[in-house]
């Protein structure tokens, strides 16, 4: 017996940079079965309805990472999304090319910026000259060493996460979560001696950038997993360096704020996190927020049964090797 | 119901606004909020990076507090839920287990991993549940667009949180719509408000959120609602630079999700803490025919 059918609206991007001013949607609708994954609904519009119709694919199997679009709003590969959920929720399916990428034609975009930040990380095993690898037997690692990056040999290079991040949006100079995600891996990799001067550089490189989201963790089709590993390399990052951006003066700034009163002192903060000068800057709309809310001018009071928090600090924080190992 | 009532660093200072109403809303449906003035802050996500271990201890401890009471816990903030929920997770792996359950042994503490995390607006929509709050409307909401905005660590990583999900809830929306206010769908509603960036790279910060902004604006939003302070935070307090950083106004009222409730249960602007905001909300009030907010 055929599965049953349901009727699927679907509304395509279409851009032609040589011929149009700006995109349009063209709509079709389809009867397909629920489980037809969205690629094969393309393909059957290119196939039966419009031959210009124009996208990236190959596999069809999630493993050759060609098909990322934006579905629904959301970044996911095409070939594995099935299409009855999508139009189960919202009534019919928005199809669209990747987000921060320029496009080249339809659904198909100009991936080099992507690969760009990929390639400035040097995401590749880079070993000591001195201390050469022998080229005559195996390095082996540990299991605990291979458990730490047991997530991102997996990634596929889609650029799901990329177009799914919202830092990647605002600001060109984020690498984006695919190639953080990567560089993280070489960073606990045992053979790479590179590891302090990854991690210095990264800080000054856009780490501090990431908004911990967690967008490219939900969008990634290979559980990567990119957000918690970013999160790994800046705590790694400080326990390398210190804080010596903004962005891990934060951090920094905000654990030893706790320590004082176990809830946040919101002034303080701006003393530890930002040099005089910027803080002078901050003035103005210091002064706006603070005619509404006199508070953010006052330290809190101190939480009860502080004593308990400074002896976390002392057990988890002060004792040596109790820091991002 | 009784909870143990955890309202974060900014719903005690700045936001000061967000523990008002959410105390009159308590009141006025019947939740018995108990109060634990040993609660510490969360680490916001910030303590997590610099210290992983030393985050998920505070937040056992926290948890402690409210297992030991028999009590769950209700959160007003998405990033002290996430920050909260990430320690019951983090909990689970043996080695971290072993680490925190050695240094709260050094206070005292002992955290056997039962205490539930409920947010605010969960309690809503499960437990009080739509219908009801619909039936305790006194001042519907008619003719006011909404635009949600959920905050990140509400939904995500929402296989380790086990939200209702990653990239498309709609509890917020139906209690918007329970209110009698008109819910607008929009992509920005489960985006980033910039908030964590905010003293890292502010022109970026600003720009996320204006993206956000406009987003709800364009799809017919009056105003946004948001169940997490530090969204209202990059939201309205710093809404002028948001402004700046697109070259144009956006005249957005952005509401703590118990101030919307609250204007729909009866409260006064002043009672919800209305006046407070750096975006004066008298366009929305004035669509549901309340009288303006003084400045």
């Amino acid at each position: 017996m055929a599965a049953a059918r349901v009727k699927v609206p679907i509304e395509v991007y279409r851009f032609d940079p040589t011929h149009d001013a700006k995109p349009h949607y063209d709509r079709f609708e389809l009867d397909l079965a629920p489980h037809t994954p969205i690629l094969t609904a393309l393909l059957q519009i290119r196939a039966d309805r419009d031959p210009t119709l124009t996208m990236r694919y190959s596999c069809r199997s999630a493993i050759c990472g060609s098909c990322a679009m934006v579905v629904n709003s959301k970044s996911r590969l095409v070939c594995q999304t099935p299409v009855g959920p999508e139009v189960e929720k919202h009534g019919k399916i928005v199809i669209e090319p990747m987000r921060s990428l320029p496009v080249l034609r339809d659904l198909v975009v100009e991936m080099s910026p992507f690969w760009g930040h990929y390639r400035k990380l040097e995401p590749h095993l880079i070993t000591d000259p001195r201390h050469p690898m022998p080229a005559d037997r195996e390095t082996p690692m540990t299991p605990v060493e291979v458990e730490r990056f047991k997530e991102t040999p997996r990634c596929i290079a889609c650029g799901a996460c990329y177009s799914a991040c919202p830092a990647v949006e605002a600001d060109a100079s984020f690498p984006g979560p695919m190639a953080l995600a990567k560089l993280y891996r070489f960073v606990v990799d045992p053979r790479d001696s590179a590891r302090q001067d990854r991690l210095v550089r990264i800080q000054t490189e856009g780490l501090w950038l990431c908004l911990r989201c967690h967008l490219c963790t939900e969008a990634c089709p290979k559980d990567v997993q990119p957000s918690q590993r970013i999160r790994d390399l800046k705590e790694m990052a400080i326990a390398a360096q210190g804080a010596t951006e903004n962005g891990s003066r934060h951090a920094l700034g905000f654990k030893e704020n706790l320590r004082d009163r176990g809830i946040l002192n919101e002034l303080k903060l701006v003393r530890q996190t930002m040099s005089p000068l910027a803080m002078l800057g901050q003035i103005p709309q210091g002064l706006k927020v603070a005619r509404k809310k006199p508070e953010t001018m006052r330290k809190p009071p101190k939480i009860q049964e502080l004593e308990q928090i400074e002896t976390l600090y002392r057990e988890l924080d002060d004792a040596p090797g109790e820091k991002a190992r | 119901m009784k909870l143990a009532y955890y309202p974060g660093c900014v719903a005690q200072e700045s936001g000061k606004e967000l523990d008002l109403a959410t105390r009159w809303v308590a009141k006025k449906i019947g939740l018995e909020l108990v109060e634990f003035p040993n609660f510490s802050c969360c680490g916001s996500g910030f303590v997590d990076e610099a210290n992983r271990t030393l985050n998920v201890a505070m937040n056992a401890r926290n948890l402690a507090i409210a297992e030991r009471a028999g009590l769950e816990l209700l959160t007003v903030c998405s990033t002290c839920t996430g920050m909260l929920r990430l320690a019951n997770v983090e909990l689970a792996s043996p080695e971290m287990r072993h680490r925190v359950d050695g240094a709260l042994a050094k206070i005292g503490v002992a955290y056997q991993g039962t205490t539930r995390v409920r947010h605010l607006l969960e309690v809503l929509h499960e437990d009080v549940g739509v219908e009801r709050l619909r039936a305790m409307v006194t001042r519907p909401l008619t003719g006011l667009k909404v635009g949600a905005f959920y905050g990140c660590h509400l939904l995500r990583p929402s296989k380790e949180l086990l939200s209702e999900s990653g990239e498309e809830p709609r509890s917020f929306e139906d209690l918007i719509a329970a209110l009698g206010a008109t819910p607008v769908l929009y992509r920005g509603r489960v985006m980033c408000c910039g908030f964590p960036i905010l003293f890292v790279k502010e022109a970026t910060a600003n720009r996320i959120a204006a993206t956000q902004i406009e987003d709800a604006k364009a799809h017919g939003a009056d105003a946004m609602a948001t169940p997490c302070p530090l969204c209202h935070t990059s939201l309205d307090s710093f809404q002028n630079k948001a402004e700046k950083a697109v070259g144009h106004d956006l005249h957005m009222p952005v509401f703590h999700l118990p101030q919307l409730v609250g204007l729909a249960l009866g409260a006064t602007p002043e009672e919800l803490g209305l006046p407070r905001h750096l975006v004066a909300t008298d366009s929305a009030l004035r669509k549901i025919g309340q009288v303006a907010v003084p400045a």
